[in-house]
């Protein structure tokens, strides 16, 4: 802090006066009217524009709230059909990119000596035209998959430059598009339908969280397995994976099968359906006997290390469901023999029918193919030759994301000219000798064409808030510059032209053109050549098998800049903020080492050093680090932003320093082993585990998972749900009605018997797998401050809505420890049982009672106000809230942890909380006013569904349901009436909570799915 | 009980005529100012300095300072204020109580004990306020008329403690006060200069006249009336701010009386570890003898054994209650990450007391410094183990949490410790120790009655 500003020299005096007596040291802020205002705008009310997401593959489509000119929320648009009103926590937080302190402020040229200095756009365009014209042909163009517009540019410069593209992707799922070119011969990737599926067996896929479609997947994961639709209890689902991870967790099954087994599973599994299903048409018997020549059930079983019997059962239920669909092993379980293992799956599903009906072959997209690992091999060979004279690299960061073993990183220095054209710097712009940086993601145009019936426009929402131009403007002036054959004018006109063939206005407001299309089941080519069951290759000799498995939050490490995805609690391990490597209990009880201890992983890569955290859901022979840490570059995904706070635990911090990396890269200690068709590989190395001395503790935010037998987070079996009593009075756990205790309340009589409202909320734990969309959207709402790891790590996150994470019934005893950890997980069992906990505005709130300044207080709508302004801070409401989702502002968060740009995302219906006040959910009490108002113009009530908070109306799964509690026939009302598994949190305390649960559903066994 | 015999010549006019031995003795200490008094002012006064510059700091950067962290909510602030108000306490029963039942032993230390009170509460009021987040905003709890029509929330615990505590501040002072009134005029009638005119003002004319003599009586006796309910009010009331709430470990019904008791308890600790010194260092063996501190420690053996039984109860009823989230609190709190401070607690406050059965420790004033010292540690970790192990382990497992007290909470509760000694320290030398009038009652009648009373 320069200099003492006014605010804090008021602070001052009000200390130095020793109490109060200085009166008010808010900061009185001015709102300046516009001079001359804009027709479309009109201050106080939001227009909203539609738009894609481009955080991951899935493209889904998006609407961009903007107030006064600036983008401040991201939703879904329902228009879409991928993702409708759902957006993912990744999706929702890339809205920070717009604003983020790590925006390129202009063209940039390296001075030298590894500083850059600004230059400006005339001299940036002269430097990059004269490299490629000098370069003469030896031009690549890498960078991420881009639309279809932005990709015939980039073809245009290619052509004009006689250079090269080469399309990379980190999570690449190259191992599938090798395997629908085996048995289609169409490279390209699958889409996947749980929801046409009565039986799912997940083989690592992690598509609730990591996979393709995310949003997509779960919504329909969800909806078929709703118990209101489907009392059998829908699709049941089976998992094979050695650690227990998102989609895992929602399994009715899990099979803790070897690390690398995958492989002999899928090849044993698709024999057993080859036997009674025979081979499918177009394919002739011995093509397919010969490729399935791989081990049998048995043998399969004694590779993955498991019991026979179980992989029996699964391959029985396998052959006996009607819609069977086997999900292919996801990024982390791609090993060297991935392509035959997807090859094999892929077959599973064309023998049992699933293609066609849960599992859709998309034509191959036009365009530059995305590049195996093999291309990229050949690209770092030609750079190290010397070969390369200009490399521009745009939408990815090579320097972080490829695996040093394949020596990209090296070879960069025998590049003539690195240019990037990141609009946030990164690895790969801090290397590259010019940067001619991009606009942010809401500055742009573009379109994205995800599939077929799919396609969806990318539209500008803000003015370019920095000296930056277009990436398509750049690529077509360079185009020209080198004589190229270029379209006419902007890059926005080449987006229009290429949509010219529909209405162009029509296709800007529905955020694309989205037709119902019948995608044809392609006929099967087999072309089994060089794929065959093989053991995977594991380089190294270390003791354990290396699981680098995609971060739920973080993904392939472009989410690491992203402060709200650094916070959120991971989904399966609710840590936040560093890297951390999982050992299984045994293992760390093995090598003396316990949460936060630091221990040396080495593989014949490399080594690093990161802390442990043990657990119960990972097998004893495999260690797993999640991907997507280990930046050096990066205010939040490096250390450089860190430690601006005084704080007096933490232990280690090489805080606030430039270069510093948070956690450790993963992917810097993998093998650059490919597969079989030259396909990235993730599953590659064995590792040996080293223990350090060093301790580093790690942000957890949640301490245990045992509920201790406390019905937080309720379960009732299938028959229950059903409202059949299944006779277990010894585990019939949960259904508030009957042995709970009696629901003895109607929430909505908690309010002024003259309103017609009282606000409440149904949440289904059952379709809730714990994805954490809501959280983000919370954050991004409601103005909720990041407060960095070192506040994290006291337990100090802002978050007023946080999802807790229980294992079973859990028992009473243990949390002796002083800093708990989860300890119940436990290999093959699963009972997981996630609560979204946002306040619950209790009728009889205990935080109301004692706030001796009534700065929250019950309002007549049955919310309690929270008033900032009131509020001293005595926190006796925190103290006093049993379900603990009361904020404190510690330090000034609200005024310095939105730095830079940052605080231009405030929402303005939200007052930004000063420190020393408390905050809580307020069940966006802003979304209701602004409802109220509409309503009130037309005098008439607030309609059911009209008003949405904004928890749900990001949940891809719907499990969150907001309304009216007065309204009989609201949505919500209908929701919270399941009287066989609704239960209230806590209810045997009477505080008469708004929200009603819905207890997760433990479906039987799968083995009796016909 | 006999009063001692080594006070019947205290009486017996020395030499210099006019003046009586206990007004020399006791008066003397108010004379000159050694170095180590004034040692130990500077550095109190130090100390209080940098409390209140530590605590500027907190209040500029914020509460994250201090050791807070979801879900403790309150730490050290809180049990400390907690611990200062207990402190109080013994003067008011001393002063007040033992003055309704005329224990007339209870005139040598009572003015110490008074003493003890005022400062205690001007200590124990610091706290609340330094706590806030916003403490700038502290006017929000007092139900000021304002335009904006702002008012308090007369359910809150918090509001009611506001009232507790300044009622409780301001008998106390006026009581100390008056009780002051006949020493000072004496202290005036001895002094000069300055001294003399402050002295002046603060003696309200006093001439010891009868009709003066009889108000003094009668206003001494009220006040106590007074007071006597605010004994029990004022802790009841603090204890409130936990036992009307809803978590597990602080709702209690029990907790009024055995805050009480253990305020009770805790402050006669703090007034014999106060006493002790100041006899030695002032020579006040004559007035101070085994007599005074056999009594106290009875007292500081039954309240001990009340705590000890209060203890005892929550445990039981967290047992017989059969509600699992009282009894994992009251579980955890002997067996959980806390289990130091609540066995220190049970140890320092039930058991070491329990020693005072032996008449010869109970006289023994080495031995009973060091016990009510330990009384006193176990006295703050008694609020220690209510306010915090409570909070960290509450309803919602997935939200516990653990507290770890701050370097800048350490300083500011330095800075209260600094604060109370620097008042204690300048009332030394501005007032005598013990009340002479009181005193000289006390010889009086035990002359006339030949100590055979």
């Amino acid at each position: 802090m320069p200099e003492l500003d006014r605010r804090d020299f008021l602070k001052l005096v009000g200390v130095s006066a020793g109490t109060a007596a200085t009166a008010c040291a808010d900061p009185v802020e001015k709102l300046v009217p516009y001079v001359i205002q804009p027709e479309s705008v009109t201050p106080g009310l939001a227009s909203y524009y539609a738009s894609t997401c481009t955080e991951c593959s899935a493209s889904c489509g998006m609407v961009v709230k903007t107030r006064e000119g600036r983008p401040i929320k991201l939703d879904g648009n329902p228009k879409n059909p991928i993702n409708r009103e759902s957006l993912c926590a990744r999706g929702q937080a890339s809205l920070g990119r717009t604003y983020h302190p790590d925006r390129i402020p202009g063209p940039l040229a390296s001075a030298g000596d590894n500083t850059q200095q600004a230059i400006t756009w005339e001299e940036g365009m002269t430097r990059l035209t004269g490299s490629l014209k000098k370069a003469s042909g030896r031009t690549y163009i890498l960078g991420g998959p881009v639309g279809p517009s932005l990709s015939g540019v980039l073809d245009n410069l290619a052509a004009a430059s006689g250079g090269k593209r080469i399309v990379y992707e980190p999570f690449s799922h190259d191992a599938l598009l090798s395997a629908t070119e085996a048995v289609f011969g169409i490279r390209t990737l699958p889409l996947f339908d749980p929801e046409k599926a009565d039986l799912i067996i997940d083989m690592g896929s992690d598509f609730l969280a990591t996979g393709l479609s995310p949003c997509e997947n779960s919504r329909q994961f969800a909806d078929a397995r709703d118990v209101r639709t489907h009392p059998d209890g829908g699709t049941r689902m089976i998992s094979i994976s050695p650690r227990l991870n998102s989609t895992t967790q929602s399994s009715d099954e899990w099979i803790a099968a070897g690390t690398g087994s995958q492989g002999a599973i899928a090849f044993a599994l698709a024999k057993a359906v080859y036997d009674k299903y025979g081979a499918p048409a177009g394919v002739d018997e011995e093509t397919v006997e010969a490729f399935l020549n791989g081990p049998s059930l048995s043998e399969a079983a004694s590779v993955a290390d498991i019991d026979p019997g179980q992989l029996q059962k699964v391959a029985k239920a396998l052959l006996a469901a009607e819609a069977p669909l086997v999900m292919p092993p996801g990024v982390a379980g791609t090993d060297s023999s991935a392509a035959s293992t997807a090859t094999a799956v892929m077959l599973i599903n064309l023998m049992t029918g699933a293609v066609g009906r849960s599992v859709q072959i998309p034509p191959a997209s036009a365009g530059t193919p995305v590049a195996t690992q093999s291309d990229l091999e050949a690209l770092v060979k030609e750079m190290k030759a010397g070969r390369v004279d200009v490399l521009l690299v745009h939408d990815s960061n090579p320097v972080y994301s490829m695996p040093p073993a394949l020596g990209f990183q090296d070879a960069l220095s025998q590049v003539g000219t690195v240019v990037s054209f990141a609009s946030m710097k990164d690895e790969t712009s801090e290397a590259a000798a010019l940067v001619l940086p991009n606009h942010g993601n809401m500055e742009v145009w573009g379109d994205v064409a995800p599939r077929p019936g799919v396609r969806s426009l990318i539209q500008p929402t803000i003015r370019p808030l920095m000296d930056t131009q277009a990436l398509g403007d750049t690529l077509l002036e360079a185009t020209r510059a080198l004589g190229g054959t270029a379209p006419e004018g902007s890059f926005f006109k080449v987006v229009q032209d290429n949509w010219s063939d529909v209405d162009w206005a029509e296709a800007v407001g529905n955020g694309g053109v989205y037709t119902d299309v019948e995608i044809p089941v392609p006929a099967a080519q087999a072309d089994f050549s060089g794929l065959a069951y093989s053991a995977p290759d594991m380089a190294g000799s270390g003791e354990f098998k290396l699981l680098a498995f995609p971060h739920s939050m973080l993904g392939d490490g472009t989410g690491a800049a992203l402060p709200w995805l650094q916070e959120i609690p991971e989904t399966v391990t609710k840590l936040e903020w560093n890297s951390w490597v999982e050992l299984s209990f045994a293992t760390a009880e093995k090598f003396g080492v316990d949460f936060g201890d630091v221990v040396e992983i080495e593989t014949p890569a490399g080594k690093f050093d990161v802390s442990v955290f043990p657990r119960g859901g990972i097998r004893d022979d495999t260690i797993a680090i999640p991907t997507g840490q280990g930046h050096t570059v990066g205010f939040y995904a490096s250390m450089e932003g860190e430690g601006e706070r005084p704080s007096w635990f933490q232990v280690e911090s090489p805080a606030g320093t430039k270069g510093v990396p948070r956690g450790v890269n993963v992917m810097s200690i993998l093998s650059a082993t490919p597969d079989e068709k030259g396909g990235r590989t993730w599953l590659n190395s064995m590792a040996s585990v080293k223990k350090t001395g060093r301790f580093r503790r790690l942000a957890l935010a949640q301490w245990t998972d045992n509920q201790r037998e406390r019905r937080l987070a309720q379960a009732v079996t299938l028959a229950k749900a059903n409202g059949h009593d299944d006779g277990h009075h010894g585990d019939g756990h949960g259904g508030g009605h009957h042995d709970g205790p009696p629901h003895t309340f109607e929430a909505k009589y908690d309010a002024d018997p003259k309103v017609p409202y009282r606000w409440g909320m149904a949440i289904d734990n059952d379709r809730c797998d714990g994805c954490n969309a809501c959280v983000a959207a919370c954050y991004i709402e409601n103005n909720i401050p990041v407060v960095g790891e070192a506040q994290a790590i006291n337990h100090r996150e802002m978050s007023w809505l946080r999802v807790e994470r229980y294992i079973g019934e859990g028992h009473v005893g243990g949390g002796a420890d002083r800093r708990p950890i989860p300890r119940l997980e436990e290999l093959g069992k699963l009972d997981i049982r996630y609560v979204a906990m946002p306040c619950q505005q209790c009728g009889a709130a205990p935080c109301e009672a004692v706030c001796p300044t009534l700065a929250t207080y019950h309002n007549k709508e049955g919310l309690n106000g929270m008033i900032y302004n009131r509020c001293a801070g005595t926190r006796y409401c925190a103290n006093n809230c049993s379900y603990k989702v009361r904020r404190f502002n510690y330090f000034d968060y609200g005024q310095e942890n939105f730095p830079g740009m940052l605080g231009m995302m405030l929402n303005p219906d939200v007052t930004v909380r000063q420190q020393g006040v408390m905050e809580k959910c307020s069940f966006c009490v802003q979304r209701i006013e602004h409802g109220r108002q509409l309503a009130k113009d037309e005098d008439r009530p607030i309609a059911d569904g009209e008003v949405n908070v904004a928890c749900a109306a990001a949940c891809p799964t719907n499990s969150i349901t907001f309304g009216n509690l007065r309204d009989d026939t609201s949505q919500v009302v209908k929701e919270a009436d399941q009287p066989n598994r609704s239960y209230h949190l806590l209810q045997e305390l009477n505080l008469r909570s708004s929200i009603t649960y819905l207890a997760k559903v433990n479906r039987e066994d799968p083995e009796g799915v016909a | 009980m006999t009063p001692p015999p080594a006070m019947a010549d205290a009486m017996s006019p020395l030499s210099r005529p006019r003046d009586s031995r206990a007004n020399i003795d006791i008066m003397a200490p108010t004379k000159g100012a050694p170095w180590p008094y004034l040692l130990a002012l500077g550095l109190a006064i130090l100390g209080v300095v940098q409390g209140f510059l530590v605590l500027a700091y907190q209040a500029y950067v914020g509460l994250g300072v201090a050791g807070y962290q979801q879900p403790i909510f309150w730490g050290v602030y809180i049990i400390t204020f907690v611990f200062w108000i207990g402190i109080g306490h013994a003067g008011t029963l001393i002063s007040a109580i033992l003055f309704l039942f005329r224990a007339k032993w209870r005139n040598a230390v009572n003015r110490l004990a008074e003493a003890l009170t005022v400062f205690a509460v001007l200590t124990a009021g610091l706290f609340p306020v330094l706590h806030l987040g916003r403490l700038w905003k502290v006017y929000f709890l007092f139900p000021y008329p304002n335009q904006r029509a702002l008012w308090v929330n007369f359910k809150s615990p918090l509001l009611w403690d506001v009232f507790a505590i300044s009622t409780y501040a301001s008998i106390s002072i006026v009581f100390f006060y008056i009780g002051l009134i006949p020493d000072i005029a004496m202290a005036r009638d001895r002094a000069t200069g300055g001294k003399k005119i402050v002295y002046t003002i603060l003696a309200l004319g006093w001439q010891g006249t009868g009709p003066q003599w009889k108000a003094h009586s009668r206003s001494v006796l009220h006040l106590s009336g007074l007071a006597t309910p605010l004994v029990l009010s004022v802790h009841s009331v603090v204890s409130w701010d936990f036992a009307m709430s809803i978590v597990p470990g602080w709702h209690a019904t029990i907790f009024a009386p055995y805050f009480v008791a253990g305020a009770v308890f805790g402050g006669f600790a703090m007034v014999l570890n106060v006493l002790i010194p100041v006899r030695r260092i002032f020579r006040l063996e004559r007035y101070l003898t085994d007599y005074h501190f056999e009594n106290m420690s009875r007292f500081i053996l039954f309240t001990s054994i009340i705590c000890g039984y209060a203890y005892g109860v929550e445990y039981f009823i967290a047992w017989y209650s059969n509600v699992e989230f009282e009894q994992s609190s009251f579980w955890l709190r002997a067996f959980g990450p806390y289990w130091l401070s609540t066995w220190a607690m049970i140890v320092f406050n039930c058991v070491f007391p329990q020693l005072l059965w032996f008449k010869k420790l109970r006289t023994n004033l080495p031995f009973l410094f060091a016990l009510c010292f330990f009384i006193n540690l176990g006295m703050w970790f008694e609020r220690y183990v209510i306010i915090i192990t409570s909070l960290s382990r509450e309803f919602i497992t997935g939200s516990w949490g653990l507290y770890i007290i701050s370097p800048v909470e350490i300083a500011v509760i330095v800075g209260s410790f600094c604060w109370f000694s620097m008042w204690f320290l300048l009332f030394l030398k501005a007032f005598p120790v013990i009340a002479i009038a009181e005193v000289k009652e006390l010889i009086i009648h035990a002359k006339d009655h030949g100590g055979a009373h």
